[in-house]
């Protein structure tokens, strides 16, 4: 009994230096916005997907809008592959696309089994008519507390290219959700990295219909909350799983 | 290009042993569990209800009996499984207080229906037998 109490205080331990490592480490490294979406561990097998996700930052220099599309199909019981075509609006007010990338997702637990739930992600992108590169791992933890449910993402990033520096950056992202109605789930979510932190609310839900159709959604309100981060970030997503 | 490549894998690589490790700590800890078993066949759950104690984490084992793919599903639980057809499919859920937690399968949402009750016990109800557990699974929750 002792012994699993123990392992339980180790449990609290790792979960809470997993916070405090990606939080001070994201402080190092700063040219971009980190600010997208709060990754949960889960694969289902059999699983296609298509998603489209908007991005919006306003401040009194800037003015950044991003969309991505993307279509996703699980290979097996637990790992998921996603491809992305990222649109960006230039500095002459054109959208056009930015970048692609490729995304791997990797359920490491089975949901509930353990203390938390663990996955991991691996990403590479590729910037259109440029030859920058970035790639990233990260780990994605949920641990549920009755009806809410919390999930860290931490993110460590490699860049490099012609045209942007080569180094290496960290990202984190929390959510914390009260699944109240499988419609409306209201959360708070925390981003920090690239010399940003931002907080603020965001709200998703999920429709399900015959099978595993199911069209999910959310929506995030991000206020910059320190000198360097400034300004308010719109993000939305509408995923469609058939 | 190479080069680089091999250094972000490297940092992947390095990032995933770190989480095993951390993962290791996580998975020790656990201790064997009560174990709950449930049936699908014609695309109804037998028992349709189940009785577990609360505050205790529990091993559900479904036994999916039909030839079709089902998904157990249930927002109250907060679980999502696929059922494959002729296998079995175990979901760990809890621990949860005491009430009334709905789950269903996504593809027969109007038969295949059911329901886990959280007691305050720490002796949950004796599992029921097959024939038993048939007779109980015909009265569906729907």
């Amino acid at each position: 009994m002792k012994a699993i109490q123990l392992m339980n205080q180790s449990c609290w331990f790792n979960f809470i230096s997993a916070i405090l490592l990606f939080s001070f480490s994201a402080m190092v490294h700063a040219d971009g916005v980190v600010v997208d979406k709060v990754y949960h561990p889960y694969v289902l097998p059999n699983e296609r997907e298509v998603e489209w996700r908007l991005f919006s930052l306003q401040d009194s220099e800037d003015n950044k809008f991003a969309q991505r599309f993307a279509y996703g199909q699980s290979l097996t019981d637990s790992l998921m592959l996603e491809l992305y075509l990222v649109g960006e609006r230039d500095a002459n007010d054109n959208f056009k696309l930015s970048s692609y990338e490729i995304e791997a997702r990797w359920m490491l637990t089975e949901q509930g089994e353990y203390w938390a739930d663990w996955g991991l992600l691996f990403e590479i992108e590729k910037e259109h008519r440029q030859k920058n590169w970035e790639i990233t791992s990260g780990v994605l933890i949920e641990k549920e507390f009755g009806r809410t449910s919390l999930t860290l993402n931490g993110f460590i990033i490699y860049e490099w290219g012609n045209t942007i520096i080569s180094e290496f950056e960290t990202e984190f992202r929390l959510q914390y959700r009260y699944r109240y109605l499988e419609q409306f789930q209201p959360a708070i979510e925390l981003y920090s990295g690239e010399n940003y932190l931002g907080i603020g609310p965001a709200f998703m839900g999920i429709q399900r219909f015959n099978g595993q159709k199911q069209l999910k959604w959310e929506a995030g309100f991000i206020t910059g909350v320190d000198s360097r981060s400034k300004g308010h970030i719109l993000r939305m997503a509408i995923e469609y799983e058939f | 290009m190479i080069d680089k490549l091999l250094k972000g894998f490297l940092n992947a690589y390095t990032l995933t042993v770190l989480i095993n490790l951390l993962c290791l700590f996580s998975l020790t800890a656990e201790a064997k569990r009560p174990e709950f078993h449930l049936a699908l066949k014609n695309h109804l759950f037998y028992p349709a209800k189940i009785t577990i104690p609360r505050n205790k984490k529990v091993k559900l084992v479904i036994l999916n009996h039909d030839h079709s793919v089902e998904e157990f599903d249930s927002f109250d639980l907060n679980r999502e499984k696929v059922l494959f057809p002729k296998q079995e499919a175990i979901i760990f859920i809890g621990p949860l207080p005491e009430g009334e937690y709905q789950f269903f399968g996504e593809y027969h949402p109007n038969s295949a229906r059911g329901k886990v009750i959280v007691v305050d016990t720490q002796i949950p109800k004796k599992e029921l037998d097959d024939e038993t557990a048939l007779k109980e699974g015909e009265q569906h929750v729907n």
